[in-house]
């Protein structure tokens, strides 16, 4: 789950490629998280982290191929020990309880300050 | 005509059993003739003295105004008109136009005695004596609320603004659709670079990123707020409450005002009945922040087999007797228009402790395939 450089790994699966980017630098800027994947649909974020193994998926809730719920619940099943955090444009109560039941442990609205999805992160790898 | 009033005991045929004079076939054929009066149910037939009190009741008019005999005889027949009308004296009206004219046709809402309303034709008949002095008056009554709204279904112009209350519904959520998903995202993506600039910049520098980064997390609420005022993502994903109550929290809160909203919803109406009630109280809503100069207001969802019953009430100052202004008659026009466009009513009264209280109920077919999806808890 870690990197050979003691980093958590962290797949980033969003269908907008601009918050791929960002996302991406954001945790890249911090010593101790590698972002080992990028998907830009349901289907290939399942693929990637059946591969990589991370042990953090950031995932959109309305993704292309099945939805964030989809993946997460997919991923939980085939690389357990990953822990999926929601990062949604989306903050209703229906739509958050969707993703809890899928399998995610932290849900963030996108907007929050980068400290905040760092944090977050950091909270999920520690869990592994 | 007297033979309808039923208050008169027919004393000549019980006192005189055995007798076929001719005035007792009479009287035979009266009682016969009350007899039917009495025991028709598809129309309220009953007679009004000239003052306007009810003097007599039939099956029919228990059946479709929900009152026995005895609590409505003696009664003024106001009783069955919504506020509105009652404030525009429409039931003296009536009887003045009767009088005038020897009959009245009329057809509007009605009350029941639960308070619900049904679409009524009415026909009132001033009745004379053989001297020519009045009676009083006959009121014929029939529920007209099923034939009403298959009409309306079937009219032109209603079908033509039902389309264009849909269209404008589509292009405001495709527009919401598109802020949302690209326009935010941008923004989101934008900030954020942002913030990492500020991050990796000297101190100096970084307070004045760090201040755009300010302008552009506002710039987010802001786009939010107009996708919520296009169309509330809540609707589609969690419920007519849930969007009424976020439109509350956020709208109505942040006026200041106290709010609260109660429902006994055990399932979500259709798209299109959830969109009609959101934007009628959003429009009702409006007003209450505009003029009502109130401190809390109350909206409440109740559901029926048949319908939606909500209520929009407020503490304020209570609806303003003058003519209103041509923006806020517009808001009433609006209003009114999309409830009757959903075959429905919609009033607006003085609330009785003080206040405003808008008022609607649309129907709710239980046919409807969305009708069957249940609310998230």
């Amino acid at each position: 789950m870690s990197t050979p450089r003691g980093r958590h790994t962290v797949l980033i699966g969003d269908d907008q490629p601009m918050i791929r980017d960002i996302v991406r630098e954001v945790l890249e800027a911090e010593p101790d998280l590698a972002v080992v994947a990028m998907a830009g649909d349901a289907d290939e974020a399942i693929r990637l982290a059946e591969r990589h193994r991370p042990a953090v998926a950031i995932l959109d809730v309305r993704m292309p191929r099945g939805g964030g719920a989809h993946a997460a619940r997919e991923i939980r099943r085939c690389s357990p020990l990953t822990r999926v955090m929601a990062f949604s444009a989306y903050g209703d109560s229906a739509v958050v309880e969707e993703m809890r039941l899928a399998g995610a442990a932290e849900y963030l609205v996108k907007g929050v300050p980068n400290v905040a999805i760092v944090a977050a992160v950091r909270r999920l790898a520690a869990l592994g | 005509m007297a033979l309808l009033a039923d208050t008169e005991p027919c004393v000549r045929c019980c006192t005189m059993p055995e007798a076929r004079h001719p005035e007792h076939e009479l009287y035979d054929s009266e009682e016969r003739f009350r007899l039917l009066v009495q025991s028709v149910v598809d129309y309220a037939i009953f007679m009004l003295d000239p003052g306007g009190r009810i003097v007599s009741w039939n099956a029919g008019a228990e059946r479709i105004k929900g009152y026995a005999a005895h609590e409505i005889i003696g009664r003024h027949f106001s009783v069955f008109y919504p506020p509105d009308d009652i404030a525009a004296d429409k039931p003296g009206t009536e009887l003045e136009l009767a009088v005038a004219d020897g009959r009245l046709e009329d057809e509007g809402w009605r009350l029941r005695r639960d308070g619900t309303r049904f679409w009524a034709n009415v026909v009132i008949t001033a009745l004379y004596d053989a001297d020519g002095s009045l009676r009083g008056f006959g009121k014929v009554t029939r529920d007209m609320t099923e034939r009403r709204s298959a009409e309306r279904a079937l009219d032109e112009r209603g079908r033509l603004l039902s389309h264009l209350i849909r269209a404008q519904e589509a292009e405001r959520q495709r527009i919401a659709w598109d802020v949302h998903d690209d326009t935010i995202q941008a923004m989101v993506a934008f900030g954020m670079r942002v913030q990492l600039i500020a991050d990796r910049l000297p101190a100096e520098h970084a307070e004045a990123m760090s201040r755009l980064g300010d302008t552009v997390s506002a710039t987010i609420d802001r786009l939010r707020d107009l996708t919520f005022r296009l169309h509330p993502p809540e609707l589609d994903h969690s419920g007519l409450p849930e969007a009424l109550s976020t439109y509350l929290a956020h709208v109505v809160a942040e006026a200041g005002l106290t709010w609260e909203l109660r429902h006994d919803l055990r399932r979500e109406p259709s798209p299109e009945i959830a969109i009609t009630v959101y934007r009628i109280c959003q429009e009702a809503l409006t007003n209450v922040l505009k003029h009502a100069r109130a401190s809390s207001v109350t909206v409440s969802l109740s559901a029926d087999d048949q319908g939606l019953l909500v209520g929009v009430a407020d503490d304020g100052v209570g609806p303003s007797p003058d003519a209103p202004g041509r923006r806020e008659h517009f808001g009433l026009i609006e209003m009114r228009e999309r409830a009757e466009l959903a075959g429905g009513w919609w009033s607006m009264e003085a609330a009785p402790g003080g206040g405003t209280i808008v008022r609607f109920w649309l129907p709710t077919p239980p046919s409807e395939a969305s009708a069957e999806r249940y609310l998230p808890r």
